[in-house]
Order: structure tokens, then sequence, then C-alpha cells
């Protein structure tokens, strides 16, 4: 295998170039996923029947809560493949292993939120908005759990076999997965949060 | 230390979480539904551009025009499909 040394390491190898590639077509598609999702919400917005609407159920310290968690993780995330492309593995797993913890965080908000939203009466079977709501949230919640996964099993192999060109690659495509679940969880913040609450 | 907190990342987070506040007034502020759906609108695109270019590196490779292309062609199918179906769906019938 010919690896490149004037590439950082995530770009060290012909495969490691076409891997990212890849991954940003697969990104593009779900692009359209979530766009086939914000058009269901958009068009049951105001179908909620007999139940509450989103300015019945929406708390904003929560999604407060969410939103900059998952800021500063997208940003920690991008620290650790700065920390990866000077060659300073320690630091890398360090903020690796910070982007998993706020992570959880989120998850954990995002948990206690749907809790509290089957408490106030808002589950999938309620109405068209909260079916959609709970569906693309539940999406976007679901991408994360994923994500949480992936990065701890790249997190185990760095400290398993250091940073490869192998490695390096898998963490800077995670980084890309993970800033994506960022872009899209502000358009959920923006398009279903904020629109639904003001 | 200071190697590890490139100026880039650090400012790009800043301005991040500034749209975020600007994009929050709609919520504290009193203002009219078009005012408010153009400052979600434009806060959300530049947050997206911010996170695209600057945190996911898209035009540092030799394939940045595939990646350009595919993300803006995915970009394009979201909007007409949101558009679309909101002018067959929603915007068309006044009930």
């Amino acid at each position: 295998m010919k690896i490149d040394h004037s590439q950082p390491l995530e770009y060290s190898t012909e495969q490691n170039r076409l891997n990212i590639l890849g991954f940003w077509i697969f990104l593009g598609a779900e692009i359209m996923l979530f766009a086939t999702l914000f058009t269901s919400y958009f068009v049951y917005e105001d179908r909620i029947g007999s139940g509450p609407s989103g300015a019945d159920i929406f708390e904003i310290t929560p999604v407060l809560i969410e939103t900059i968690i998952l800021l500063t993780s997208s940003f920690t995330i991008g620290l650790a493949v700065h920390a990866m492309r000077i060659n300073r593995t320690k630091a890398m797993t360090v903020f690796l292993g910070i982007t998993l913890l706020l992570g959880a965080a989120f998850l954990a908000t995002e948990i206690y939120e749907f809790n509290h939203y089957y408490h106030v009466g808002a589950t999938l079977q309620t109405s068209g908005f909260t079916g959609i709501l709970l569906t693309t949230l539940g999406t976007h919640g679901a991408h994360v759990t994923l994500g949480l996964f992936w990065g701890t099993m790249i997190l185990m192999q760095i400290k398993k076999r250091g940073l490869t060109p192998q490695i390096a690659n898998k963490s800077f495509i995670f980084s890309l997965y993970w800033h994506f679940l960022d872009v899209v969880w502000i358009f959920i913040f923006s398009f279903i949060y904020l629109k639904g609450m003001m | 230390m200071k190697e590890l907190f490139p100026m880039k990342q650090v400012n790009g987070f800043i301005f991040s979480l500034l749209l975020t506040v600007i994009a929050l007034s709609v919520y504290f502020l009193d203002m009219s539904f078009s005012v408010a759906m153009t400052i979600l609108l434009v806060t959300a695109f530049i947050q997206a551009g911010v996170q695209l270019i600057l945190f996911m590196h898209a035009g540092e490779s030799e394939d940045k025009s595939s990646i350009y292309t595919t993300t803006f062609y995915a970009i394009s199918i979201a909007l007409f499909t949101v558009f679309g179906s909101l002018l067959a769906m929603i915007w068309g019938y006044m009930f």
C-alpha cells in the first residue's frame, strides 16, 4: 500500500481518499432522508386533532441544553481531527472521549424530553403532528445512538493499534458523521422547536 | 496546549454560538412571522455552511468538486421536496 506522507494521515492512501468521498455521497443520501422527514413534518404540523400543539408541549430549557451540548461536541470532534493531524494521539483520544460523553449527555436529555412528551399525552398515535414529530426527533436520536457505539469502537481501536492510516481515516469519517448530525439538529432546533414556540 | 486549539476552530465555535443566540431572538422577542422565519432561515443555512466548510474540511482534498457537487445535489433535492410538497399540499389549499 502506497502511503503519501505529504497528505494528512486520513488522506494518506488512495483507498482512504475514496472512502472519504464515498462517505460524502452517503451523507448526500442522509440529507434527502431528513428532507423527507421535514417535508412530512411541515405538512402535518397543524394536523393536531384533539392532541396538543407544538407550543403546548415544547420546553425551551431541554432544547437549549441539547443545542449547546451538540454544538460543543461538534467543536470537540473538530479539535480531535486537528490533534490527529498534528500527531497528538493522546489529545485526540481525549477530545474524542469528550465528544462521546457530550453525545451521551445529549441522548439523556432527549430521553427526558421524550418521557415528558409521553406524560403530557403526546405519543406516536396521538395525532399526525405528534407522530411525525417523534419520528423526526427519533430518527436523529437513533443516529446519535449509532454514533456513540461507532465512536466508542474507534476509541478502542486507537487504544489497541494506535493511529494507523486506516484508523485515522475511520476517525475522520466519524467526525464527518458527527458534524452532519449537528447540522441536522440546527434545522430541528430552528424549524421544529423555535418555529413551533414563537 | 495552545496548538491544540487553533483559532479557526475556536472562532468557528464562537460564531456558531452567536448564530444560535440570534436564532433564539425569535423566541424571546416579539416579531412578525415573516421576519422570524427569515432570521431562522438565514442563521440555519449560515450555520450549516460553517460546519460544512470549516469543520468538515469539504474543500481541502482533490475530490473537492465531487464533494461539493454531491452536497449541492442533495441540498437541491431536499429543497425541492420540502417546498414542492408545501406548495402542493399546504399553500395551494386554504381550509
